[in-house]
């Protein structure tokens, strides 16, 4: 499924691919319960909502804690949640523009901070669009930058495994260029 | 999927592309002793993920070209083109693609023809409009839309999209040409045509 500008999508289906294709100063932001088997994405553009309640989706402050109320509500447990974000480059510099890129990032993670939920693995910044995806049945969820490989950003742990936390990667990665495997 | 703009104000917004791509074709032509043919602009009043859907395939690796417009409007003009017509682009000019200088050369053929559209808006509407600096760049053209839009549109979420398509005569190499206006913006490209009436 597309998650296009400004949009918010969760599945709870066994294998269900959730994609926020070309990001650029925009975040994708992912959460993942793979013991419950439920995933989300929503495709973040500004960080700022100053009281404009019409597009939650859209703005950091309220995609934030509406992904995280929607993956909740189909049975996602805070304690298990795996959280990715991508996205937030600073595609051009043009005299007068603001970084937006920059700042939605600034403002995802504020709000994580603020709900209570750590980042597993972050993609973030540079220069280049993105692309996330969220792969509930493979329990992937992958990075790709303009004309390059996918790239894993989270793993599901090996099944069966009793480990808390069998992530394979070390936490609040800001930059997972090292971890290119075959996927 | 509804327009706040009204018909009319899409007419006079595709006829204002229309003369501007007018005046970008013939720069071009001149530069490539070629001609140029232009399609029929689109003016397109649309939400954001829309709008980015309507400019094409959004993971597909483009060059591009953006200059920033300043002055009496507040705009981004972007030059798309496929990796493969920029390289035939590049031949055309006498420049092996994908070298520092064939990047140069398209760069400079961005300016060359931005900077002439926007000639032909300025003297469609009189506004003083004031080119930035041309930069290229190759990238997904999902992330060079969505983030032009991010900044142009900003809270609103509604972008306009003035759409036009340059091909060289001959020779598969076609060049999308965007402006996107900001929300203020919008009105001052009408508001000269005494057309500014209520825009969203």
């Amino acid at each position: 499924m597309n998650v296009r500008m400004g949009e918010i999508a969760v599945s709870a289906q066994s294998d269900c691919e959730l994609v926020a294709l070309g990001l650029g100063s925009c975040i994708g932001l992912a959460m993942v319960d793979w013991e419950a088997g439920i995933a989300g994405l929503a495709h973040i553009v500004l960080p700022e909502s100053r009281g404009d309640g019409r597009h939650a989706g859209k703005f950091a402050d309220l995609a934030v804690p509406e992904l995280l109320a929607r993956v909740r509500s189909l049975g996602a447990r805070v304690s298990r949640l795996k959280v990715a974000i991508a996205g937030g480059a600073r595609m051009f510099a043009l005299e007068g523009t603001m970084d937006v890129g920059s700042r939605n990032e600034e403002a995802v993670r504020g709000a994580l901070v603020d709900a209570g939920v750590t980042i597993a693995a972050a993609h973030t910044g540079g220069r280049q669009g993105r692309t996330l995806r969220v792969h509930t049945g493979r329990g992937r969820v992958t990075i790709r930058s303009a004309g390059g490989k996918p790239v894993v950003l989270l793993a599901a742990p090996a099944a069966p495994s009793g480990r808390p936390d069998p992530s394979p990667y070390p936490l609040n990665m800001t930059n997972a260029f090292g971890l290119a495997e075959g996927i | 999927m509804t327009s706040s703009f009204t018909e009319l104000q899409l007419d006079a917004l595709r006829e204002l592309a229309n003369i501007a791509s007018g005046s970008a074709a013939t720069a071009l032509s001149r530069i490539l002793a070629r001609d140029v043919g232009i399609s029929l602009p689109r003016a397109l009043a649309l939400p954001l993920a829309d709008a980015v859907d309507a400019c094409g395939s959004p993971e597909e690796t483009v060059a591009c070209v953006v200059i920033g417009v300043d002055g009496d409007l507040s705009a981004t003009v972007l030059l798309l083109i496929g990796l493969r017509h920029a390289g035939n682009l590049c031949t055309l000019l006498g420049v092996e693609p994908g070298t520092e200088i064939g990047d140069s050369a398209l760069g400079e053929i961005g300016n060359i023809i931005g900077t002439s559209y926007l000639n032909g808006l300025a003297t469609m509407t009189g506004l003083r409009l004031t080119p930035g600096p041309p930069q290229l760049s190759r990238d997904m053209l999902g992330a060079i839309v969505a983030t032009l839009l991010a900044e142009t549109a900003g809270a609103e979420d509604l972008a306009l999209v003035l759409d036009s398509e340059l091909d060289v005569s001959g020779e598969p190499c076609a060049i999308s040409f965007l402006l996107l206006p900001t929300a203020g913006g919008i009105s001052d490209l009408l508001a000269p045509l005494g057309l500014a009436g209520d825009t969203p």
